[in-house]
């Protein structure tokens, strides 16, 4: 670019030689073409647009599928590396290079170098983040963005980790995705994935004292486009009792005898349920203070309003010699909570398959095949840190005469594992605190750096800090500064002629 | 007839309580109480401010029309802490904006105001407010939309109603010990008797419309919280109250459209002496804006870049600023020409939408409580802004040229690409000064936030434009063409992240309104380009 805005103009000797070498030579015709102009409009203008739709992507559904989709999507990071070799094969046209080409150059360079930057930033730094309490323990791991399958091997014992993002992964029963168990011929198969997995109860058979009548209820109501899922038994170990919402109560006990006395002052609305001997129906008593205000028996497959706003109760299942189970599944009410997960089963070479289980997020899931068992689970990764990290004092400052917070400061001890060495920090907002820290660490990246990042209101003894671990950072600070000196003696400064 | 002659009829009106006591409004002029230093919304602000920005939250007004009298903001809100009385319940005060939400409430669609008791007796929006509030309790982070922002928005304006007739918002004086000031209601009776008896005395006075005695109470209350301490400095406090009345942004707009009017018209005769009159006119304009900038800074510690509003007059600013250094260099007066309209909008827009666009000056929010990266990345970003809303300018110029069957001259285009250039090298380095920002505060450089992913499209949008100039793809024409379009990724980035997309990080300057205005321009300016397009085809043609 010349700084009076004019395509760029060189002696006639020099256009004629550039124009001789590409004539030549086959390398320079490819060079002169990968730098050409219209590939940096193409490039330019591609990007452009598909970050701008990324960001309504964004907006409309949210930023993982932008990130899937586009910005961590191989095809962007493909077009990227075009970028790149645009970039760089735009200042060989150039060659031999004149004085003034100096902004041009460091500013191609700067955005290569910045590019290279976030590669290594992003191939061997991290993200991630760690919650912490005064009250707590140090913390040695850090939770990164990055969902993994855990694999407990049955041949060694080890735990192996296997990036799975469920949310993008495309898998059927007729299709499953395959992972191997390291160290076996096993296989485990994915073959369905949910966002919204919770614990839903389930009536299992039990025998002894943990054996008792079960019941699955279902509460829905239309105003709250809800719908809750309630399982009770009075067997032992099992639920006798369920708080709705701190609204309402609710029992069951095996006779009149066993249920709560009502308080009569409590204007609680309540309902008690009786199993009739004949384990295939209830009797019920809905009631608020100590009146009764409806009773009678229920079936399955019966409904009953029950005068709490619009919800409405619908008995699902009865059963003797039951007990209540919890396992996660998918949550069909409606509401969108729940965590992400799958269901998986565990398969050998012979072609066999054990039950399928669904693991959600957080939580460790035995499958079992014949004689084997492989416990698998499912989460955000954990990474080791060679230091402990802990949590000695957090303060939010308010603005005057608010509650509004004026800044977060964690007074946090780094504790080196191999030394034992003790360092203090003190984290403000805009003020991280890093480890090991030092100008040079610093400088290059290889750092542990500390930001605040979230509270929790109602508990100030916690918090949660950002990690960033990003040894690019050296190249995209350079790469950064070019560019903008780079723009600046591009357009400003003009060569001695 | 005179105020002082209607005394006399009023106040034997409200001894036979033929007219309820609020009505007796202004006819006692709280004028004394303008410096009264008040503690709201986080900082300790003059009173004249505070009933100003609790006016304009309450009615999106400063003044009001009531009883067929148009009242300014320092005599409705005295008048509530004054006369707390029920007939303020029936009073037109509580703003409803939004149209839709009217008409879902069975309100008159052409009256924005309503009373109290009107809005308690609407089962509607009580039942929208629940429900809002129910959306909150659940999740104290929820982002309310459409009908449920606006409800709730109606419901925050009644509970400052609420607060404002309790007298809980009047916290005049310093405590003791901790840092929230204390209303009279909670002063002890003893240690504050002085204080409570001036109040006292001042509210009989504003009953018995006794206007010196009111000041007289005032200006002893005025005195009295001197003496408990606590306050701001006395020049801080004077500086507010004059730029709350000044309105330099006001006056910097009216002297930039004379400079503008007198540049079109010097065009044929009186050249010289025209432009030179343009540079003295623009020059005042600029020289009050920055006074008036100068002022904001003073008052709140920090750059004036935090919030639209600021923006907005940040970017007029710059856009003036950029116009009269190339003006300096040039002496074009086209610099000045395509400025002029952008900063007269701008700041037309900023003094006339205050619901959209809020005045006042809160505290920030945390991360924002740097200036140095207040100062050099936001600043950058805002100038950058300016740069391009120049070139915007430039480029009308020489489009309005064309539409007018005139070719623009080549040194026009050149200007043009001079303004281009300084836009380009400011958003780069704002952008990359707001990475090395986020490394510190959010712990990392680049995270494809939509604020970020915006101001780079823009970024890229621009160097794809001074490429294909380079290139020689298009020329002068296209570089004009370009600069109108492109500043529509500019207005994306700045309005639209946060009043149309509302998501990622940059979410404290996140608002609502305003897009119709938006949508309007961006379609008038795409009608100019469409217009200019088949001008330039039937010229080169012809």
């Amino acid at each position: 670019m010349s700084a009076d805005g004019n395509p760029t103009k060189s002696p006639l000797s020099r256009a004629a030689m550039i124009a001789e070498r590409q004539r030549r030579s086959p390398l320079w015709r490819v060079i002169h073409l990968l730098g050409s102009l219209k590939l940096a409009l193409v490039l330019l203008g591609t990007i452009a647009i598909a970050i701008a739709t990324a960001t309504f992507t964004e907006a409309h559904f949210d930023s993982g599928v932008a990130r899937a989709w586009i910005y961590k999507a191989p095809w962007f990071i493909a077009w990227l590396a075009v970028l790149c070799i645009n970039l760089f094969a735009v200042t060989l046209t150039r060659l031999p290079w004149q004085r003034k080409h100096t902004g041009f150059i460091i500013t191609h360079y700067g955005i290569i170098l910045l590019l290279i930057g976030a590669v290594i930033g992003s191939r061997l730094g991290f993200e991630g983040n760690v919650t912490l309490r005064t009250d707590g323990q140090p913390q040695r791991k850090i939770v990164t963005d990055r969902s993994c399958i855990q694999v407990e091997s049955p041949s060694d014992s080890y735990l192996y980790l296997m990036p799975l993002e469920t949310r993008f992964l495309h898998t059927s029963v007729a299709s499953p995705k395959y992972l191997p168990v390291p160290g076996t011929s096993l296989r485990i198969g994915i073959e369905a994935v949910s966002e919204h997995l919770s614990p839903q109860p389930h009536l299992a058979p039990a025998s002894g004292k943990a054996g008792g009548t079960g019941v699955l209820l279902d509460f829905s109501s239309g105003m709250m486009k809800q719908t809750l899922h309630v399982g009770l038994s009075t067997g032992e170990g099992s639920p006798g009792t369920y708080d709705f919402f701190g609204r309402a109560a609710l029992t069951m006990a095996s006779n009149a005898a066993a249920l709560p006395t009502h308080d009569p002052n409590n204007k609680k609305p309540w309902l008690d349920l009786i199993p009739a001997s004949d384990g295939k129906s209830l009797e019920y008593r809905l009631g608020r203070g100590a009146s009764v205000t409806s009773s009678g028996n229920l079936h399955e497959e019966d409904l009953l309003p029950l005068g709490w706003a619009d919800w409405r109760l619908h008995v699902s299942q009865i059963a003797k010699n039951s007990a209540v189970v919890t396992t996660p599944a998918p949550d069909e009410s409606g509401a969108e909570n729940g965590v992400p997960g799958f269901r998986a089963f565990l398969s050998n070479p012979e072609g066999e398959k054990s039950t399928p289980l669904w693991v959600a997020s957080g939580g460790v899931v035995p499958l079992v095949l014949g004689k084997e068992m492989v416990r698998i689970g499912y989460g955000l990764e954990l990474r080791p840190i060679p230091f402990s990290i802990a949590l000695v004092d957090f303060e939010v400052p308010r603005d005057e005469g608010t509650e509004t917070p004026s800044d977060f400061q964690a007074t946090v001890r780094f504790k080196n594992t191999k030394t034992g060495a003790e360092k203090e920090g003190l984290i403000r907002m805009n003020h991280p605190a890093s480890y090991p820290g030092g100008l040079l660490a610093n400088m290059t990246g290889f750092n542990y750096k500390f930001s605040q990042a979230e509270w929790n209101p109602r508990d100030l003894k916690e918090t949660t800090l950002q990690v960033l671990y990003d040894p690019g950072w050296l190249p995209k600070w350079i790469g950064s500064l070019a560019i903008c000196v780079g723009i600046a003696t591009m357009f400003y400064i003009r060569p001695r002629e | 007839m005179k105020p002082s002659s209607q005394i006399p009829l009023l106040v034997a009106l409200l001894s036979l309580n033929l007219i309820p006591i609020a009505t007796a409004l202004a006819q006692v002029s709280p004028k004394s109480l303008e410096s009264l230093v008040i503690q709201e919304g986080g900082r300790k602000k003059p009173y004249l401010v505070f009933t100003e920005e609790t006016l304009r939250s309450l009615s999106g007004k400063t003044a009001l029309n009531m009883d067929g009298q148009k009242q300014d903001a320092m005599t409705v809100i005295t008048g509530f802490w004054m006369s707390p009385d029920d007939s303020w319940k029936a009073k037109q005060l509580i703003l409803v904006s939004n149209l839709p939400l009217r008409k879902h409430l069975s309100l008159e669609p052409a009256r924005k105001l309503y009373s109290w008791n009107e809005l308690t007796s609407n089962d509607a929006l009580s039942k929208e407010i629940t429900a809002t509030a129910e959306i909150r309790r659940r999740d104290p982070r929820a982002k309310l939309v459409g009908l449920q922002k606006e409800a709730s928005d109606v419901g925050m304006r009644m509970g400052l109603f609420e607060s404002l007739l309790k007298g809980d918002d009047f916290k005049i004086i310093a405590p003791l010990s901790g840092s929230d000031w204390l209303t009279t209601a909670q002063l002890d009776p003893t240690e504050g008797k002085d204080i409570i008896d001036s109040v006292h005395s001042m509210r009989s006075a504003w009953t018995h419309l006794d206007p010196s005695r009111f000041d007289e109470a005032a200006t002893s209350l005025l005195g009295l919280q001197k003496q408990v301490g606590g306050l701001p400095s006395d020049w801080k406090i004077s500086l507010e109250v004059v730029y709350q009345k000044a309105h330099p942004f006001r006056w910097a707009w009216i002297l930039y459209a004379a400079a503008g009017i007198v540049l079109l018209l010097s065009r044929n005769s009186w050249e010289r002496r025209g432009y030179q009159l343009a540079w003295v006119l623009a020059g005042s304009g600029f020289l009050i804006q920055a006074a008036g900038l100068l002022s904001r800074v003073l008052i709140a510690g920090r750059p004036p870049v935090t919030n639209m509003y600021e923006s907005v007059i940040w970017v007029a600013f710059g856009t003036i600023l950029f116009a009269l250094i190339f003006e300096t260099i040039y002496r074009a007066g086209s610099f000045l020409l395509g400025a002029v309209p952008v900063a007269v909008a701008s700041l037309i827009l900023a003094d006339s939408q205050p619901v959209i666009l809020d005045h006042s000056i809160h505290p920030l929010t945390p991360v924002l409580r740097d200036n140095f990266w207040l100062s050099t990345h936001v600043l950058s970003i805002t100038l950058s802004y300016a740069a391009f809303a120049l070139s915007l300018g430039v480029a009308h110029v020489a489009l309005a040229q064309i539409i007018a069957g005139r070719k623009p001259t080549a040194i026009l285009y050149t200007y043009l690409y001079k303004t281009l250039q300084v836009g380009v090298l400011l958003l780069t380095t704002g952008t990359i000064l707001g990475g090395v920002w986020a490394n510190y505060s959010w712990g990392r450089f680049w995270d494809w936030d939509p604020k970020e992913t915006w101001a780079l499209t823009a970024l890229l949008g621009y160097l794809f434009l001074l490429h294909g100039r380079i290139s020689g793809l298009w020329g002068g024409f296209g570089l004009a063409v370009g600069s109108v379009i492109a500043f529509m990724s500019v207005l994306m980035a700045w309005y639209g992240v946060n009043f149309v997309l509302g998501a990622g990080l940059h979410s404290y300057g996140f608002g609502t309104g305003g897009f119709p205005l938006v949508a309007t321009f961006v379609g008038c300016e795409l009608l100019f380009v469409a217009i200019a397009f088949l001008k330039k085809q039937r010229l080169g043609s012809a």
